[in-house]
């Protein structure tokens, strides 16, 4: 299998670690200049495509970890020259983006993956094997964490453009409304609101979704871009009526560093680490390889990136317009 | 002269804690306690050696400078209404009441009586918590952006029955666990609430009450903060504590995480053959039930008025408004 990847930032580099992992062959890489992927291509003995089209031409499978407001174009294009498509979260900016992109892939037979990789964190996966295994009982509410500092780049920080980002609620925190509906199932309602909604030029932000699931269940997700660097917390509790999980990643870290550094340097990107055997970004690459080969369903489709980009704008939507957001079914016949 | 107090139903277990606090007071005398539920007030009585009187009015002729009432949330506006007339300061059990109407009667009564009226918001004397709002005031934090809060709690139906039955509790989860947070926040915002929005369900204990057991209240402030709390009945009987309370703050600056409750031992023992937090911290109790007596003594208003809890409850009436609609409800703020 030949693949193809497209972005050489933050997540362009750690999935081609992950693709190294596998039997696949990186064939090659595209940035926005050649210069930026030259290091890469060298470092994985690949080629550099000066276009995307011309490096679709040589692979099955592109994986594409550009910034988001590129995803749905560049996914369009790969549908159309017969090639599989492992797409970076969040699938699109928008549902009616996000639902061309899906109906492009059915129609032309490829698979589109969507790169949910906190679906793949052992302890995000081990919580939801417990709840299916039914340890906590019925899912009652949900509480969901994850906070970092705004993210930096040295240029063009495309992540604090929301019109190409999306913001915190559709960047950040779709990794845990995509987590919600794993556990709780689809979402009947969406409340929100983000700081950076109410105070324009804040110097922080933070996000706070109130879902209404369909089966009831309740839960309340949290996003921060307002922590100081290099913090990336992640925490959870779910409860159900016969029991509950909580995992807090600070204090379930088995290292804390008490070093003297003269200063701190912190990524661009805050990023969870724990220690652990294979990185969650392996895993996941691994499964959709071994999905693409096998013809078999990974744990995150299409459909639930599709679905997570509904809940996002809805959440996006409710943030700026203070209404409860009521979302519509994106059952077969819209598909 | 000492300052004598009495203790009016004991139908909250809140009651077990504040005669003992009572008698910790210097110049206190706890004259003794009265219980609508003769077998009640014999049981507690004679578990904390006080003096039962027979009835209410008895309590009351025996002219205490105070009252703490602890009955039932619906039953509250009764017994404001008989120490009010009587003379007695009151120290009132949260929620103040269980609809807005009452709350504000019971407002209304304490004025017009001239007395005293302190709602028991203990929280406020939280040393965690008023150690953040020092440096709220101070300035360190800047500005207050919003806040993501939770008081949640075990099922409090093993402690009481009736904080599970709706004609005298008022309702669940969201009567019993929103109006501590929302009394903090108005609190160390200086705002009032303008709107609330509020989700509820039933799956916790679904088969053992008929009140919501779950539910997430968001409130928005008139000066552009906004917060959400958790006051689902959650925590499962086997947890470490009956619950907690804790919230990030976010600003400016960044955020602040504060737990109320964190200042604990975690305990292994054979008795009870799972971890429990023994609490160390200062007991906020002590100090709310000393203000009110010192607001007594002194002949000022305590820390914590009435008007805090009634500002409370019509958070929590708005909430359920909110929870039947499923819209976010704008708040009619009553004139005092």
């Amino acid at each position: 299998m030949r693949v193809g990847i497209a972005g050489v930032g933050f997540m362009g580099s750690t999935h081609a670690a992950a693709w190294a992992e596998t039997d696949a062959t990186i064939v090659g890489f595209v940035a926005e200049t050649v210069e930026e992927a030259q290091p890469i291509a060298q470092q994985y003995g690949a080629k550099v495509f000066a276009e995307y089209a011309a490096m679709l031409e040589e692979v099955d499978v592109v994986d594409i970890c550009t910034p988001t407001h590129l995803h749905v174009p560049m996914i369009l294009e790969a549908a159309a020259r017969g090639k599989h498509v492992i797409c970076e979260k969040p699938l699109a900016l928008s549902t009616e983006d996000a639902l061309k992109a899906v109906q492009a892939c059915r129609q032309a037979g490829v698979h589109l993956f969507v790169a949910h990789v906190v679906r793949f964190f052992p302890e995000y996966a081990l919580a939801k094997q417990l709840i299916d295994q039914g340890q906590i009982g019925r899912i009652a509410t949900l509480r969901l964490l994850r906070g970092s500092y705004r993210p930096k780049k040295p240029v063009g920080n495309w992540f604090l453009d929301e019109k190409k980002s999306g913001g915190i609620l559709m960047d950040l925190m779709i990794h845990d409304l995509d987590y919600a509906r794993w556990v709780a199932g689809e979402v009947e309602s969406v409340f929100a609101r983000k700081v950076s909604a109410v105070h324009q030029g804040s110097p922080v932000d933070y996000g706070l979704v109130i879902l209404k699931h369909r089966n009831g269940a309740l839960s309340h997700v949290a996003g921060a871009w307002a922590y100081p660097p290099p913090t990336f917390r992640t925490r959870f509790e779910l409860s159900g009526d016969r029991g509950m999980i909580e995992f807090d990643s600070q204090a379930t870290s088995p290292i804390e560093s008490l070093i003297i550094k003269s200063h701190a340097e912190a990524p661009d990107v805050g990023l969870p680490s724990s220690p652990v055997r294979e990185s969650p970004y392996t895993t996941e690459i691994k499964e959709f390889y071994a999905a693409l080969k096998e013809s078999k369903t990974p744990r995150v489709t299409a459909e639930d990136g599709l679905a997570a980009v509904q809940i996002a704008a809805a959440a996006v939507q409710s943030a700026q317009s203070g209404q409860v957001i009521y979302l519509e079914s994106l059952g077969e016949g819209r598909l | 002269m000492s300052i004598r107090i009495g203790i009016m139903s004991f139908a909250h277990l809140h009651a077990e804690g504040y005669i003992q606090n009572l008698r910790a007071i210097p110049g206190v005398e706890m004259i003794g306690l009265a219980d609508d539920d003769p077998q009640r007030g014999e049981h507690f009585a004679r578990l904390f050696g006080a003096h039962r009187f027979r009835s209410y009015e008895e309590l009351l002729e025996a002219k205490p400078d105070g009252v703490v009432i602890c009955a039932e949330n619906s039953r509250h506006l009764p017994l404001v209404k008989l120490a009010a007339e009587t003379g007695a300061h009151i120290l009132c059990e949260k929620p103040l009441a269980t609809t807005v109407q009452d709350a504000e009667e019971i407002v209304r009564t304490c004025r017009q009586a001239g007395v005293l009226l302190m709602t028991a918001f203990p929280m406020r004397f939280s040393t965690p918590l008023l150690e953040v709002k020092s440096r709220l005031d101070g300035g360190e934090l800047g500005q207050v952006y919003c806040f993501n809060s939770s008081n949640q709690g075990e099922l409090p139906k093993r402690h009481r029955a009736w904080f599970v039955d709706k004609a005298l509790a008022g309702g669940g989860a969201i009567m019993d666990h929103t109006v501590h947070l929302v009394d903090i926040m108005r609190w160390y915002l200086g705002s009032e609430v303008n709107e609330v929005y509020a989700v509820a369900n039933r799956i916790f204990h679904a088969d053992e009450v008929d009140v919501e057991t779950g539910g997430m209240v968001w409130v928005t402030f008139e000066n552009g903060v906004f917060a959400t709390i958790d006051c689902s009945w959650s925590r499962p009987p086997y947890w470490p504590s009956w619950g907690g309370l804790s919230f990030e703050m976010v600003t400016e600056r960044g955020a602040v995480w504060v737990d109320a409750f964190r200042q604990n031992l975690t305990v292994f023992t054979h008795t009870l053959q799972r971890p429990y937090w023994a609490f160390w911290g200062s007991d906020p109790n002590q100090a709310m039930l000393e203000d009110f007596v010192q607001a007594i003594r002194a002949q000022r208003p305590p820390r914590v008025s009435g008007e805090d809890g009634l500002r409370a409850v019509e958070v929590v009436e708005a909430a359920y408004q909110s929870v039947q609609s499923g819209q976010p409800v704008r708040l009619q703020r009553r004139a005092l």
